[in-house]
């Protein structure tokens, strides 16, 4: 919440009136917005925080959680987009590049990943505002990463050492995989595609460390299925389009036949119509000539 | 007793029995391809557009010696169409009174 107030102010492109007018607009938004949100019961309100990367039990009553999540979406309006897209990058969240500003965050609210190598300081920043920590402008990555782990707490540390320790057994008794380059969802498939997951996960030790023994082998074992069926279906969308080229190289093949066909018949009523013509022309000739008194 | 020359007879009948059968198959087989084609379906459409695409990707060149020879005999029977006409003004010419005494018949 403390973070809103160290976002950078941006100067004001806009003529005064389109300011007014967008400023009214904006509250006449965020009251309506406020009036939806009073409208939902608490267990949806709380669901909705922890989309947003809070913890609804935080607040003692629905107001104060609807404040929360006002205030939660005006930081994440404010927040810069690159920087958004570095920790998805880092984070290796399935999302397309052209996805909301809503719906990155939502997926950065998922990373509880704790190691913080190869994010820059403007993702760290953002990773800091969306776990709720207070920053300066001038946080250095090193004074970024300290906060972000003193957050974390002794007990929920010693539970991600030892789900790590789990992970790095599992990992050498199951064979650990090699991390593939990032990739960002195809546009059409933004926010539904659990099969591009499979191609964007961590390691198995990684993902054991993020959600536990069970949890990672769970996904683990999800990925794969979607791997799986993701290649059967591959494999049978290229058997059937190599099905729609046979059957359109077999019909050009009937229609040149029917085409030769037809013209074949025409030909033979031409030459019957022709040889019949000729004996016809012999036979006037005779008649005018011998036949005729 | 009116006199019939078989040959003639037998051709021209021929001729007109066929042409009328043949114009008259041909008639129904298009419309009913037309009608089946002009539907508002959306497979009918896509088969529409098929068939377009079909029918440009046809090649002349496939068929060039058939085409050849058909318009080398649809060129053949027009001159023994013109023929015909020919040697019938010669037989006129020749024998005006067999001409005048059909006519008179």
């Amino acid at each position: 919440m403390t973070a809103l107030a160290t976002t950078p102010v941006q100067k004001p492109t806009a003529p005064p009136s389109a300011v007014v007018v967008s400023a009214s607009t904006s509250a006449i938004g965020a009251s309506a917005s406020s009036r939806q949100l009073a409208d939902l019961p608490r267990e949806e309100l709380e669901h909705l925080a922890e989309e947003y990367g809070l913890e609804g039990s935080d607040y003692k009553t629905p107001q104060h959680l609807i404040a929360a999540i006002h205030e939660r979406r005006q930081l994440i309006a404010s927040m810069d987009r690159e920087a958004m897209l570095d920790v998805i990058r880092w984070g290796r969240r399935p999302v397309s590049i052209n996805a909301s500003s809503e719906l990155l965050a939502q997926q950065i609210a998922k990373i509880k990943v704790m190691r913080f190598h190869g994010l820059s300081q403007r993702g760290l920043q953002i990773l800091a505002q969306m776990r709720g920590l207070a920053i300066e402008p001038n946080d250095d990555i090193p004074r970024l990463v300290k906060k972000l782990k003193r957050q974390e707490g002794l007990f929920k540390k010693l539970n991600r050492k030892r789900r790590a320790m789990i992970g790095g057994w599992v990992g050498s008794m199951i064979g650990e995989n090699v991390k593939q380059d990032y990739q960002f969802l195809p546009p059409a498939d933004a926010g539904k595609s659990a099969a591009g997951e499979s191609q964007r996960g961590g390691t198995i030790k990684e993902e054991i460390e993020e959600s536990g023994l069970l949890g990672g082998l769970t996904n683990r074992i999800k990925k794969s299925a979607d791997s799986y069926v993701n290649q059967k279906l591959d494999e049978i969308e290229a058997r059937i389009d190599r099905k729609l080229d046979e059957i359109d190289r077999r019909l050009a093949e009937w229609r040149d036949k029917e085409i030769a066909n037809r013209l074949r018949i025409l030909k033979i009523t031409l030459w019957a119509s022709v040889i019949v013509g000729a004996f016809s022309l012999i036979y006037s000739y005779i008649k005018v000539y011998f036949a005729t008194p | 007793m009116p006199d019939i020359d078989f040959f003639n007879f037998f051709r021209w009948t021929l001729g007109t029995v066929v042409t009328i059968y043949a114009s008259i198959i041909t008639y129904q087989s298009m419309y009913g391809w037309y009608l089946w084609l002009a539907g508002t379906d959306k497979h009918i459409s896509m088969l529409r557009r098929y068939l377009i695409v079909h029918g440009l990707r046809l090649r002349f060149l496939t068929f060039w010696g058939d085409v050849l020879i058909t318009i080398l005999l649809c060129v053949a029977f027009l001159l023994l169409w013109r023929a015909h006409a020919v040697v019938n003004q010669i037989g006129d010419s020749l024998h005006p009174n067999v001409l005048s005494a059909a006519k008179s018949r």
